[in-house]
């Protein structure tokens, strides 16, 4: 910058460092911003079951139903399930909709922020990042149903359950991940949120939710090509740490799945960054 | 003359155009603008301690114009400057969450206004004595009425001096009686501030408080000066428009 007379401390509004420093730099930004993480996480938690009654005991009811339901139609479909089954729906439902949603929020950040972005500017990596902590938070409490299961099953209470917790965050990364890099094309149009919506729908089939990672690998050739979906390490990896054992796959899928999540969350960064400036102006 | 806080140069933003699916197929044959140009080489340089006020039709370009300096839109072309910490006064309440209380939603609408933690703590008391809710503070925002919520808005975020203060048509909010307290406040704050830009339709007070005013039309200043001469200028083009 120039250094002209009086003009010498005025700093250029929107200056900003090259985009591929983003994921660097996003962490300084968000550190600098804690309060107003702080802040924006517990108002995503908070909101979530407002006016119910049950509040957040509905972390804990709904995948619980959901794998009562998954469990049944199991029963009519193939008949004689794994005595765990309903288990492994209940951590499958759980790890997914912590993707899920954390895709979900990040791809709306931006368009469901319009009136924020409109009135101060900050760092607007903090939408995405703020709602994907929040989701995780409520997934983690979410995840204490696994106590009673364990009571009930005599699983053995052990470290390998911070498995649970791991494959949790694993699945809340990529979906921020993955969310970011369309969050600024959302905001150009719409069709992507609807696109997404129906990705996460479809994506819960093709993800060991409703079948395990061993029932794959029963099917020979169909497991293999199974694996490449990144979402089959994080549940799987939760599933066995609460079976109370460490991770009985091949080392190279997880690290697989580690590597997609962190790929793809630098790289969503990196798009984020690039774009987001020319995006909101379609707000 | 004094230290210049607010340098723009030359600044061009573009608004893309919203195309259905229809144009985006056959725009690929037509030659069509796909941008609204909302600003174009706008040059305005404001001094510390200046009470700019800025005029013009609706749509014209001035709310956009604060959202620049605020860093909001990063200008298509040239350059904007600034000195000192910005506060955009504007849509009082934006970002307030329905089911928190209003102490909690202060918190929160002061963090999104960037005050650090120990302002927030700091400043909490005298926030909600201003906002006089009262007991209503601790009660969730959607029992609020909207001169409530404007009225705590306002309180969050006059709580804080800052260095550029901008403001849009954000007078006289609340209740006759708060109306008065509200617009009062917000003078006090432009009179404490270092410099001052205000957005506004009603021509008595900018004429009151500006130091100079500047008319924009089409996202091009047409006209910057002392108050009078500019409304009066505002007032011919439209005369002129009209015949």
């Amino acid at each position: 910058m120039v250094q002209d007379g009086p003009t010498s401390s005025l700093r250029i509004v929107g200056e900003k460092s090259s985009a591929l420093k983003a994921p660097f730099s996003n962490f300084v930004l968000l550190l600098r911003n804690k309060f107003l993480v702080k802040n924006l996480v517990r108002r995503d938690v908070r909101s979530r079951y407002r006016n119910a009654l049950l509040g957040y005991a509905w972390t804990v009811i709904e995948p619980t139903l959901l794998s009562i339901v998954y469990w049944f139609l199991f029963i009519m479909l193939a008949g004689n399930p794994d005595e765990y089954y309903a288990v492994w729906v209940l951590v499958g439902v759980i790890v997914w909709s912590c993707f899920g949603k954390s895709l979900m929020a990040s791809v709306t950040s931006l368009t469901g922020n319009t009136s924020v972005i409109h009135l101060v500017f900050f760092p607007r990596i903090i939408f995405p990042t703020t709602a994907m902590v929040a989701n995780i938070t409520i997934t983690i409490m979410s995840s204490l149903v696994v106590v009673p299961i364990i009571l009930a099953y005599g699983f053995p209470f052990g470290i390998h359950l911070i498995l649970i917790p791991v494959g949790i965050f694993l699945s809340g990364i990529m979906g921020m991940g993955l969310g970011i890099i369309f969050a600024p094309l959302n905001c150009i149009q719409r069709d992507i949120e609807h696109l997404f919506r129906f990705i996460v729908r479809a994506g819960f089939f093709v993800s060991p939710v409703m079948w395990t990672y061993e029932m794959a690998m029963e099917r020979g050739v169909f497991g293999e090509i199974v694996l490449w979906n990144p979402m089959v390490a994080p549940i799987t990896i939760a599933r066995h740490g609460l079976m109370g054992k460490w991770p009985d796959m091949p080392l190279e899928w997880i690290a697989y799945s580690v590597c997609m999540a962190i790929g793809l969350w630098i790289f969503g960064n990196i798009i984020f960054d690039k774009f987001e400036r020319e995006a909101v102006k379609h707000l | 003359m004094s230290e210049i806080v607010i340098s723009i140069q030359d600044v061009d933003l573009n608004f893309p155009k919203r195309r259905g699916l229809k144009d985006l197929i056959f725009g690929i044959f037509k030659e069509n603008k796909v941008y609204h140009q909302a600003l174009k080489g706008i040059n305005l340089s404001i001094s510390r301690g200046e009470i700019v006020g800025i005029i013009g039709t609706n749509g014209c370009g001035k709310s956009t114009l604060l959202r620049v300096i605020s860093g909001i839109y990063p200008p298509d072309s040239g350059t904007c400057k600034v000195q000192g910490n910005i506060s955009l006064l504007a849509g009082l309440g934006t970002g307030f969450s329905a089911h928190q209380t209003g102490r909690e939603n202060a918190i929160l609408y002061g963090s999104i206004l960037g005050y650090s933690e120990q302002k927030m703590i700091d400043k909490l008391p005298e926030i909600i004595d201003f906002s006089e809710l009262g007991q209503f503070i601790d009660e969730p925002i959607r029992t609020y009425s909207a001169g409530m919520k404007a009225r705590l808005g306002l309180a969050v975020a006059s709580a804080i001096q800052p260095d550029l203060l901008l403001i849009d048509e954000v007078l006289g909010v609340g209740d006759p009686s708060f109306r008065k307290k509200s617009t009062d406040r917000i003078m006090e704050m432009v009179r404490q501030a270092g410099t001052v830009v205000i957005v506004s339709h009603s021509f008595g007070m900018l004429s009151e408080v500006c130091d100079r005013l500047v008319l924009i039309e089409n996202g091009e200043i047409l006209v910057e000066g002392n108050p009078e001469d500019v409304i009066n200028v505002y007032y011919q083009n439209k005369k002129s428009k009209k015949e």
